[in-house]
């Protein structure tokens, strides 16, 4: 095990993958020669050259264009967009062609696309650079959504993603890039629709994604100072969905708090909530909570972004409430 | 601590009532003199007042049954006991206020009705599961909603599960308490219900604990036959709670508290022991034989009397819960081979003088000098000076029942001259 930075472990995927089948490239703005916005791709042109490591204009409906045209002739692209939200200007390839073509074709086309690209708040870059838009992709079959959390499964995925048939929406978050974490040493992969576990407890079950998990994290910290034990646990894949992982544990905890960074109109919090009551209600003890960005688009001013999207403290009074204690607490009074 | 408040004597030769009215819920405060409950007997309706204050822990009846008279139809807790880890988890956090601010979080419509009928999925999931009615019991969650912690406590509180125990030995708390507890092991045959009655007359602070012998009651099977394993059988259960114990036996239960009073490891206080076995070498063989063989309730009637010095002493209930069991399991071919393992004819083949001579700490004999099953002449002679011996003239091998009132005040007095 090694601990390195998100952005270090998929550099590590993309390369090992590179190396191990030639069909593999990447395309996006300044990826070559800067090594991206993010510093991702630094090295790789040196290394694969400019046929396999190519900077496009800011063409973004252009670039996705060329990734599903290129998955569909039998390539394996990687389509780095800068910002989730400018992704929007491929809807259309991917929507009614990527997530289409294999279906439509009877079974007999496959769209190896992987779309690389990152969501998310975090340092005041207003409305439209913030955004978290897995909603979206989720809401289209025949798309996967992966929200890595992170460098191991960052490397996990993006590896499996690199070798599977489907269109691949690889969502990362910009907060995340720097991040450190252990990633194991050698082949590491990780099968899509298989969640995790990312701390065990008893009491209360916090479902959580991609930044979300952190947050997650520091609530269940703050909870096991009241006594409380949450588990926190993450799908890592949205689509497909790690039902079984998510019934599990409500089945030990008999209590849920979901937590997305996305509005909280039509989200995917929406979404687990409904398999949760329809499959595991008689396991409930309390209401599932969702603690959810505001409905507004984010604000350009910092304390204003905060304020927009879930913090610790949110979810921790979620937690209680899931765990009838301030109910308790006020009626003991 | 907890109270019973009894179905009363709704006429003469009367001996059951019928319910038809209960105003309390699982759950509820209780004050002195409110009336929580309505019984009907073929001629008149009573209603039945509180003699003491506490809270709802146990409601054996539901309108319509029939209750049995002087048996308990309303169990009271003190209302400290009522909810006491949820207080406490509750003003823990209260303290530790994190001031969040609402969020966008949908919280679930909480509707401005009194919570009359709300509870959790789970909540009546587990109330079902516990033959629980889950609209008598009281809620603590939002809005006086019915949730888990309602019903567990209620399900600790009420015994309906046994309490956890390594052995398997199935451990009933009769009445939660602290200090020491006050652990009671019944005779051959019998089982925990036997203490019901006694443990509600004894006015001690500590908790009562009573355990089902291998192969009585809710425990499961001897492991093997002979006196030492079922000892070994109590011991380990005894160990897995704890180390330190008052034991309370009566008969064959009489005779293992002894030879557990000198384990080491276990610190037992003191020893109350009703007609105790294991003292003496005759046993009635003709009611062992007779008893394990009888299979209705006349039978069996007729044999039970046999353990007491005026048959109007022996519950009609103990005769029913008895045959009861022996129709819902293999009850009487486990202690048919559990006796072959004690007794021989009419001879005992455990003893437990020598340990008993070692017993350093406080320790009462209660014998009825009527004995029928055991000889109390006997199992007198040649105790130890230090040794309490009360031979009770009109009882015969149940003092605990036919000499309620005593028995309770003994009780109290061994745990209490220990300290």
């Amino acid at each position: 095990m090694r601990e390195i930075m998100y952005r270090d472990a998929l550099r590590e995927a993309i390369d090992e993958e590179m190396a191990r089948n030639s069909q593999v490239f990447i395309i996006g703005e300044g990826i070559a020669e800067r090594g991206g916005s993010y510093k991702v791709t630094e090295g790789l042109l040196a290394k694969y050259g400019s046929k396999r490591v190519r900077d496009t204009p800011i063409a973004e409906a252009g670039m996705i264009g060329v990734g599903v045209g290129a998955a569909i002739a039998g390539g394996r692209p990687i389509v780095e967009i800068l910002y989730v939200d400018f992704a929007m200007l491929g809807m259309d390839m991917i929507v009614n062609q990527a997530a289409k073509f294999r279906l439509m074709t009877g079974g007999n086309g496959r769209v190896p696309f992987v779309m690389r690209t990152q969501g998310g708040t975090g340092g005041g870059v207003a409305a439209q650079h913030s955004q978290s838009l897995e909603a979206l992709f989720y809401a289209i079959p025949g798309l996967r959504v992966v929200m890595p959390s992170t460098p191991a499964d960052a490397k996990g995925l993006l590896k499996y993603a690199l070798r599977q048939d489907d269109p691949v929406m690889f969502l990362e978050h910009k907060h995340l890039y720097m991040t450190k974490g252990l990633v194991p040493d050698g082949e590491h992969i990780i099968e899509f629709g298989k969640g995790d576990i990312k701390r065990e407890g008893k009491d209360v079950t916090i479902i959580a994604w991609s930044n979300m998990v952190h947050r997650a994290l520091e609530a269940a910290t703050e909870l096991a100072k009241q006594g409380i034990e949450a588990e926190v646990i993450d799908p890592r894949t949205l689509v497909p969905l790690d039902k079984q992982m998510i019934l599990k544990s409500v089945a030990k905890t008999k209590r849920v708090v979901i937590v997305q960074e996305a509005c909280r109109r039509g989200g995917v919090a929406s979404d687990i909530a409904s398999i949760i009551q329809a499959e595991a209600f008689y396991e409930l003890d309390a209401p599932v909570e969702i603690v959810a960005g505001l409905d507004i688009p984010v604000p350009f001013n910092l304390v204003l972004e905060k304020a927009s999207v879930p913090q610790k403290d949110d979810v921790v009074a979620a937690a209680r409430r899931s765990l009838h204690l301030d109910a308790y607490a006020q009626a003991a009074e | 601590m907890s109270d019973a408040i009894l179905c009363p004597q709704v006429g003469q030769d009367l001996t059951e009532a019928k319910v038809v009215a209960l105003h309390v819920k699982l759950g509820d405060t209780v004050k002195k003199g409110m009336i929580v409950a309505e019984v009907e007997s073929e001629k008149a309706t009573f209603e039945v007042e509180a003699f003491a204050a506490g809270v709802v822990i146990e409601l054996p009846y539901q309108v319509g049954d029939t209750a049995t008279v002087l048996e308990p139809l309303v169990v009271l807790g003190s209302d400290a006991d009522a909810k006491p880890a949820a207080k406490k988890q509750a003003e823990a956090l209260t303290k530790n206020g994190t001031g969040a601010k609402q969020h966008d979080v949908v919280a679930p419509a909480r509707a401005a009705v009194n919570g009359q009928g709300r509870s959790s999925p789970l909540a009546r999931r587990t109330a079902q599961n516990s033959g629980l009615e889950i609209d008598r019991i009281a809620g603590t969650g939002p809005d006086g909603a019915v949730v888990l912690r309602d019903v567990e406590a209620l399900v600790a509180k009420s015994g309906k599960s046994a309490v956890a125990s390594a052995t398997g030995l199935n451990v009933k708390s009769l009445k939660d308490g602290k200090g020491t507890p006050v652990v009671f092991i019944h005779g051959f045959g019998a089982e925990i219900a036997a203490w019901r009655q006694i443990a509600m007359a004894i006015g001690l602070p500590n908790t009562l604990l009573a355990i089902d012998l291998p192969g009585h009651g809710a425990s499961p099977d001897a492991a093997a036959p002979g006196f030492q394993c079922i000892v070994d059988a109590v011991e380990s259960t005894l160990r897995s709670m704890g180390t330190e114990f008052h034991l309370v036996g009566h008969s064959l239960g009489a005779a293992i508290a002894i030879a557990l009073s000198v384990q080491n490891g276990l610190t037992i206080k003191s020893l109350t022991l009703f007609a105790p076995a294991g003292l003496g070498t005759i046993v009635d063989g003709d009611f062992v034989a007779g008893f394990l063989a009888a299979k209705s309730e006349a039978a069996l009637s007729a044999q039970m009397k046999k353990l007491v010095n005026d048959p109007a002493d022996l519950p009609a209930s103990m005769i029913k819960a008895t045959q009861a069991a022996r129709e819902a399991g293999p009850v009487a071919e486990r202690q048919t081979k559990i006796a072959a393992g004690l007794f021989e004819g009419s001879t005992q083949l455990f003893s437990v003088r020598a340990e008993l001579a070692k017993y350093p700490g406080p320790c009462r004999i209660v014998l009825g000098q009527r004995d029928g099953i055991i000889s109390s002449s006997e199992t007198n002679k040649k105790l130890s000076p230090g040794i309490a011996v009360h031979l009770l003239e009109n009882a015969g091998h149940l003092p605990f029942l036919e000499e309620q009132g005593l028995s309770a005040r003994l009780i109290a007095e061994s745990v209490r001259s220990s300290g």
